[in-house]
This record gives C-alpha cells, structure tokens and sequence, in this order.
C-alpha cells in the first residue's frame, strides 16, 4: 500500500514537473519581459519546476504580465503586495490577465465545492464579498459569481456594497426569510468584522448547518484579529461553530485558492492547513537567500501555480508561512518585522508624492 | 525577551545582537519614579517603560517649565562646556556592552554602531557647539539679555542694552564705545520654555542633536526616542543629569508605543502643553502633531528626505593644468573610484536610513562611465560589508528587497547585487526610480547637468542633501544655484555627506535660531 502511495506521488510529481515545463516554455516564448527576467535571474534551462525562478507579486502592479491572450483583467484591491485577500490601500493596482473566465471557474470549482458544500444539498448564500456585476474586475466577487450559480445555491443576497460596506439590513432579512436551508456566508475578513461589530448588541443566530468562508488578512487596516477571536466572535454572534468556518487563501494575481478545511469539519484554528488543488505547488523559501526550506521551517511563499496559464505560473509571495510534508500549507501572515525607518524617505511615501501609487 | 544583564558577544554581519533590557525613562528629581512598567522590544533591545497611568503629562511639563528657569541662568559658554562634556564622555565611556545595546536598538552590527555614534558625535564636542553657537548668534549674549543691532547687523555691536541682564545671567555693563553707528535697536533670543521631541525611528543620535540643541538656547526638553533610538538617548540623558543639577531639572526623556490608541490622550495632553515641539518622522507622524498642536504652538518638522549624488566623470584629467592640486575631485577612472567609494560608505553608514543617505547617483557622462561606476561602487560596498557589517535584516526587509530586485530584473535594469543580500546596486532609468531600505543605490547615467535638474525636480518636495564630485568650485557653485531652485539644502563634496557639521541648516533652517522667539526692543 505504502509502495503505490509513493508511486502515485511519484507520478503526480513528474506528471506536475512536465506540464510547469511547458506552460513555461510557452510564457517564455510569448512574453519578451519574462524571458529577461528569467535570463537575467538564472543560469540556464530549467529541467525542473522549481528551478524556474519566482516571479514577484509586486511586478503585476507595474506591467501587465501576459502570456498569450487574455479575456479578462482582474485588478487587485490595492493591498501592498500579492496573497492573503483582501484589505485596501493606495498602492497601485496589480492587473492579472487571465485566459478565460472558464478557465478561472475550472480552477476554483472543485475546490470550493468541495470545501463548502460539503454536507449540504442547498444553500443560501449571503456573499458580503461585492457583486461581480459592481465590480467586474475583482477575481473575489468573479468566484463569488460562480457560487452563486452553483445548483446547491437557492438563492443570493449580495449584501455588501463597494461604496457603503456591508447592508446589515439585508443579512438580517435574508436569515430571517423563510426557506429551511443553511446559509452559506461569503466574507471578506474586514466585511465579516464589521458584520459582527454591527450585530454586537444582537446576535443573529444562521440556521443549523451554515457555514462561513472568509478569506483575506487584515493587511492596511487597523484592526488585526487573530483567528481564533475571530472563530470565537462567529460563533458567539452568528452561531456558527468553528468546525463550519473556512478560510480561503487566494490572490488576485493567482487562479487557484487554497482552503484550511471542509465545512463542517474544521480543526481549531491553530490546527489548521491550507490545501490547494493538486495543480498548484507551494515552497517556502529562505527569506535571506530564497533556498528552499524544509518542511515545518517558515519562510517566504512561493506558489507554482499551473492555472496561471495566461500570466506567470511561479510566484514570489510576499507571505510567510511553511509547508508540511505533503505539500499542506500553514499560513502565518506577512512576512514579520517591519522595515526599521529613521528619517529618510520610504518608497511608498515616494511613490506617494510622485503619483506612481 | 533576553534577561537583564544577558549579552551574547557581537555577532557577524546580519546576525541579532541581544541588548540589556533598558528603561526608556530618564526623568526629573522630584517626579516620582514610575512604579508600572509595560515591556517592549524595541529592534532587538527588551525595553520598559512606564504605563500610561504611571505618568502624569502635566506633572512632568510643569516642573519641566519650573526648571527652565535654571537653565536660563547658565551662560552660554558654559551650556556648550556641559553638554559637550557630556558628549565627550558618552563616547567615551560607551562600553563593548552600550555599543551592543546601541546596535540591537538601532538593528545594526556592532562596527556599524560605532561607526555612527563616533561620527555624529564629531558635531557634539565643545568645539563643535562653540562654533554652532557662534554661527547662528554672532553675538551668542543674545540668548540671555537683548544685545544692540546696528546698521541691520544683529548682535554685531558689542553691547548690551544699559538695564537688561547678559548672557551670564549679570547686570549688562555699561556701553562700551560701540561700533560707530548708533544701535538700531536691541535684540533677543529667547527659548520657549519646554520643547517636546518626537525622535526619528532608528538612526543613533539623532535625538541627542535635537536635545543639544534646544539646551544650548535654553529650552527645557521632553524626549520621546524614535523606538530605534533609545538606548543612546538614554544614555546621554542620564550623563546630562549627573553632569549639572539644572540640567538634571530640566531634562526628561520617556518613550511610549507612539500611535497606540491607549497613549493618545498622553501625546494630546504634551503637544497642547508644550511650547514647542520638534518631530521627525514620516507623513503621519508630522501629520499627527501638526493636527495636535494648537494653532500657536510652533511646530518644527523634520519630513523623511532623500540624499542625491550627482557625479560628473566628464571632469578635466589629471594633466589638465587647470585642475586645482590636490582637489578630490580628480578625473577620470580615479573620480570614479573615489566618487564610488565615497557613495558606497554614504549609502552603508545609517543602513541608508538617515535623511543625508544617497539613495540616487546620478552619473554625467554617459553609459560606459556609469557602468564603470557601478562596478566600482559594487566593490566599495562588499567591501565595506566587513568594515561595517550590516544589520540583521527582518524577513519582511528580505522580502521587500526581493520583490523589488525582481521587479526591476524584469524592468530590464542590471542589478549588482550581495550574495548576502546585503547590498544592491542599480543601474536604471530615473523613470523607475524609488527609494530602498538597506545599503541599495540607484545609478542612472544622464548626458548633462540640463538633465539632471530635470530628473531631480520631481524630488524637489523631499530634497535635501545632494553630494557632488567631479565638480570644481565655481562648477560646483554654478550648478549649487540650480539645486538650490529644485529644493536641495545641502550640497557638500560627496565624502562629506554621511556627518553634517554642528551647524548645517538642517532642512533648509537655522538649526538654532528655527529654536528661538526673537524679541526687539527699540
């Protein structure tokens, strides 16, 4: 059993190495500002996948990075730098082109279906993430688009607006509406805080069986909550219990998301391990150095992302996190330590004053 | 959290020194001591320092306010023999034990520490602000008694007026025979009481100057350190104690998490108190007390700011019988290399966090100068890597330097950088420009001066010093009055910017007089 557990490793692993080779050559072949990057970085042909240098997330933010033809542009939010979701800013915004929207649902469907419908024949869905129809250009509230379409999904009440925030009017009539299934919440971690801080005075208990994905850091805003106040104050308002709270790991600049557990069967959340689909590979790497780190050993994550057919496939994330030994990812946040500041001038106080952000 | 008294010998380059925990306090006789402290780490130094209900603002600014009394008692000559003593034996007396609680502090190597405190200490010698004084009093008996002006020469008549007290704090004498003209009118500098200062994050010693000089005109002071600046403010404050009892009264140093919400009130309560209040610090930090400070309170501002080198390779030879013997700025391959070494050392001291610290070089004499330039420049700072060992860096430093190396490797620049990650150079477009922390300078290749003022005038908000090499004095005097237009404030040969003299017009002022209220009496 052992020996074709290890095989069929092997063969994922080799299958994996083939097809990064040649998305590879073909980003290579079709985009002149890779193919600098990457003479410039490295010494020669690459004969494994994670011999290709990184791409960093940063550069999407100052070049479109295409790699054939794209039908759609996300935008990121404006966070500073790549990964961990949401959270605002006045960085400049990073575009990701993306082959197609099909190719994006491809990416993201079994695994969100498999994450959050888990146990449930119908849903509703209360998505505080912006309607794809506001904001067309958000890779989040695309994702969101695709649930909503999901045959489980009875019905959707998009109850955050971009301009005003979250509508607690419109959660509060939605959990009160009379169809019997479970509702599933689909928040962004600021939106989902600023829902709890609203329903403080008033809990407004989901019915049996809901389930909350949130995802997104707290990256530029003031309140920073760790996981476990945040899972504490989910089930103290809305009555959810933290086996049925699951975080989504995803970037704007990547088409495929990382879940740290199936609704319903959630460990506390410290137990947690984000999971991405088998077509993505995840390192940590050396902050000094960028070598690979062992497993359990923290450092910079780098995602190879086979999804990413249209831009990158390798990148450079500015998270900090580790992996475990199959392949499993534990997020601890951004990178730690602030930059040490004395009085000369920051690139973003730069970029600021010069209008390039 | 390293315990008291637990110091690990000096590590190598970019490796954590471990500080002596440290209480980030120094305060007053008669101010009870703090009996609740809150623990921090502050870089890589355990710091305490009182909760916030351990203090009381008004307390401390008013028995502040009581000892400016004082000080306005001691003459100027001896304010500069006391604080320059003090000065004198803070680099002195610094220990293989301070230095490394200077480093963790600031987050540098050992070397590094040394480095710095030696030379900002070069402007806090007795002579040193002798001659500051000196520079920006002509007649320093103005800081204790109004002095006469004649003929819009202020303090160059010496004499007192008849009835008003001098600077020693005695009864003016009688009017000598004074210059020929008759006096103007009679001046006065005089200190506001207590001025509050808000230090910079991580450079040592750039507190100790602000305090400097607030005492050398008479202000009592109330330091809060930036977070990577405590130990040697400390330090300093406690030698200003022992060495003079009025000092002692009227010096008071207290660090506090700036920004946190539970501190707001206590920073609300000391900016209103205060008379004057000196901040260094990024946008919001000067923000933040500029929103604080009552409409009458005057608030002097140190932004963050930005060090250029501009050097002309196109420079006569050595041969060229016109070029002044033994001027650094020799030509050719020469001018390079020195020009090089001399950027390397003004981008690795200060870790490239000081105000003065070149950032960008901009290079006269097209591609093949620059990227000869480059390679020396890269030698300079590997080499300088053990001279002056870097600092630890945190990964969030490390992965902001990769994201950027990265970002520019595909932007096409050609980058030179450190195995160790601890320097990088660039040569690029000004277009891509932007600042980076660490030991990381930008070469950009320009075919004239026409375009330097051009590249340089975006960064006109933030200018400030702008070294040079390759120039001649009146080449160099020509071009100073087009820097000047864009904004720079301080242009000096580029083996001079590291250490400003005690008297340079920080940010464009008088770095006493901005300190003073001046008063007239006709």
């Amino acid at each position: 059993m052992f020996t074709i557990h290890r095989d069929a490793a092997r063969d994922a692993d080799a299958a994996f190495n083939r097809l990064a080779l040649r998305v590879h050559a073909v980003q290579r072949a079709n985009n002149p500002v890779l193919r600098r990057y990457w003479d410039a970085v490295s010494d020669g042909q690459p004969v494994a996948w994670d011999e290709i240098p990184p791409v960093p997330v940063r550069a999407f933010r100052d070049m479109p990075i295409v790699s054939g033809t794209a039908e759609v542009i996300f935008r990121t939010s404006g966070t500073t730098g790549g990964g961990a979701g949401g959270g605002g800013g006045n960085a400049r915004r990073g575009e990701h082109h993306v082959a197609s929207l099909e190719l994006y649902r491809a990416a993201a469907r079994d695994n969100y279906r498999r994450h959050l419908f888990a146990g449930a024949p119908a849903l509703r869905l209360i998505s505080l993430v912006p309607n794809p129809a506001d904001v067309p250009d958000s890779s989040l509230a695309t994702m969101a688009g695709f649930i909503s379409r999901e045959r489980e999904v009875a019905r959707t009440v998009w109850a955050f607006d971009p301009e005003s925030g979250v509508d607690v009017a419109a959660v509060r009539e939605a959990v009160a509406s009379p169809p019997p299934p479970p509702i599933l919440l689909l928040t962004t971690a600021f939106a989902l805080v600023q829902l709890l801080d609203a329903l403080a005075h008033s809990p407004l208990p989901l019915p049996h069986g809901s389930r909350v994905m949130e995802t997104g850091g707290f990256k530029g805003r003031a309140a920073e909550v760790d996981r476990s106040t945040l899972h504490r104050r989910v089930h103290g308002t809305l009555g959810v219990p933290e086996s049925h709270i699951v975080n989504e790991y995803g970037m704007t600049e990547m088409l495929s998301q990382a879940y740290d557990c199936v609704a319903g069967q959630g460990p506390p959340a410290g137990e947690r391990v984000h999971r991405f689909p088998p077509w993505v590979r995840t390192r940590a790497l050396d902050p000094a150095d960028l070598s690979p780190l062992p497993p359990g050993r923290p450092g910079l994550l780098a995602h190879f992302d086979l999804a990413n057919a249209a831009s990158v496939c390798h990148l450079l994330t500015e998270d900090y996190g580790s992996v475990t030994a199959d392949g499993g990812v534990r997020l601890l946040g951004r990178a730690p330590g602030a930059a040490l500041r004395g009085c000369s001038l920051a690139a973003e106080a730069f970029l600021r004053m010069t209008g390039a952000a | 959290m390293t315990p008291s008294g637990a110091v690990r010998e000096p590590t190598g380059a970019g490796e954590a020194l471990a500080g002596r925990l440290t209480d980030a306090w120094v305060l007053p006789p008669g101010i009870p001591a703090p009996d609740a402290y809150d623990r921090l780490r502050a870089g890589d130094l355990p710091v305490r320092h009182p909760t916030r209900d351990a203090l009381d603002a008004d307390t401390l600014i008013s028995a502040l306010r009581d000892a400016h009394l004082g000080l306005a008692a001691i003459p100027t000559a001896g304010m500069v023999r006391i604080l320059g003593g003090a000065a004198e034996a803070l680099t002195r007396e610094l220990d293989r034990a301070d230095l490394r609680d200077i480093a963790a502090n600031g987050r540098l190597s050992a070397a590094m520490a040394r480095a710095v405190v030696e030379g900002m200490a070069l402007s806090w010698t007795t002579a040193a602000l002798d001659h500051l004084v000196r520079a920006e009093f002509p007649d320093p008996r103005m800081l204790g008694g109004f002095v006469a002006e004649t003929g819009g020469r202020e303090g160059a008549a010496d004499e007192a007026a008849p009835g008003v007290r001098d600077d020693a704090g005695e009864p003016g004498q009688p009017a000598r025979a004074a210059a020929a003209a008759a006096p103007r009118r009679y001046v006065r500098a005089a200190a506001p009481a207590v001025t509050l200062h808000f230090g910079a994050g991580s450079v040592p010693g750039v507190t100790v100057t602000s305090m400097i000089r607030a005492l050398l005109v008479r202000s009592a002071v109330l330091v809060k350190p930036g977070a990577g600046d405590i130990a040697l403010t400390v330090r300093f404050a406690r030698l200003l104690h022992r060495a003079d009892p009025r000092l002692a009264r009227a010096v008071a140093v207290q660090y506090w998490p700036g920004g946190a919400p539970e501190w707001d009130g206590w920073e609300r309560d000391l900016v209103r108190a205060a008379d004057q209040v000196v901040v260094y610090g990024g946008d919001g930090a000067i923000e933040s007390v500029r929103a604080r400070a009552p409409a009458s309170t005057r608030v002097i501002e140190h932004p963050h700011r930005i060090g250029v080198a501009i050097v002309d390779a196109r420079a006569p030879g050595p041969d060229d019988a016109d070029a002044p013997p033994g001027d650094a700025t020799v030509p050719g391959s020469d001018l390079l290399a020195r020009a090089a070494q001399a950027t390397a050392r003004a981008a690795a001291l200060f870790e490239q966090r000081g105000c003065v610290s070149t950032h960008l070089v901009l290079l006269v004499g097209g591609e093949a100068a620059a990227s000869a330039f480059c390679a020396e420049l890269a030698d300079g700072l590997a080499a300088l890597e053990t001279e002056l060992p870097p600092g630890p860096r945190t990964p969030a430093e490390m992965s902001s330097l990769h994201q950027i190396r990265g970002r520019l490797a595909m932007k096409g620049a050609a980058l030179g950088t450190a195995a160790t990650g601890s320097w990088t150079v660039i040569l690029a477009s000004a277009e891509a420009f932007e600042p980076i922390d660490g030991r990381s300078v930008w070469v950009v290749p320009v075919d004239g001066l026409e375009p330097c003022r051009e590249l340089l005038a975006p960064l006109s908000p933030v200018l400030q010093t702008i070294g040079l090499a390759g120039f001649d004095g009146s080449r160099a005097a020509a071009l100073a009055e087009d820097l000047v237009a864009i904004g720079a404030t301080r242009i000096v040969p580029l083996d001079q910017v590291p250490f400003p003299a005690a008297d340079w017009l920080h940010d464009g002022a008088r770095p006493l007089r901005e300190l003073v209220r001046w008063s007239e009496l006709r």
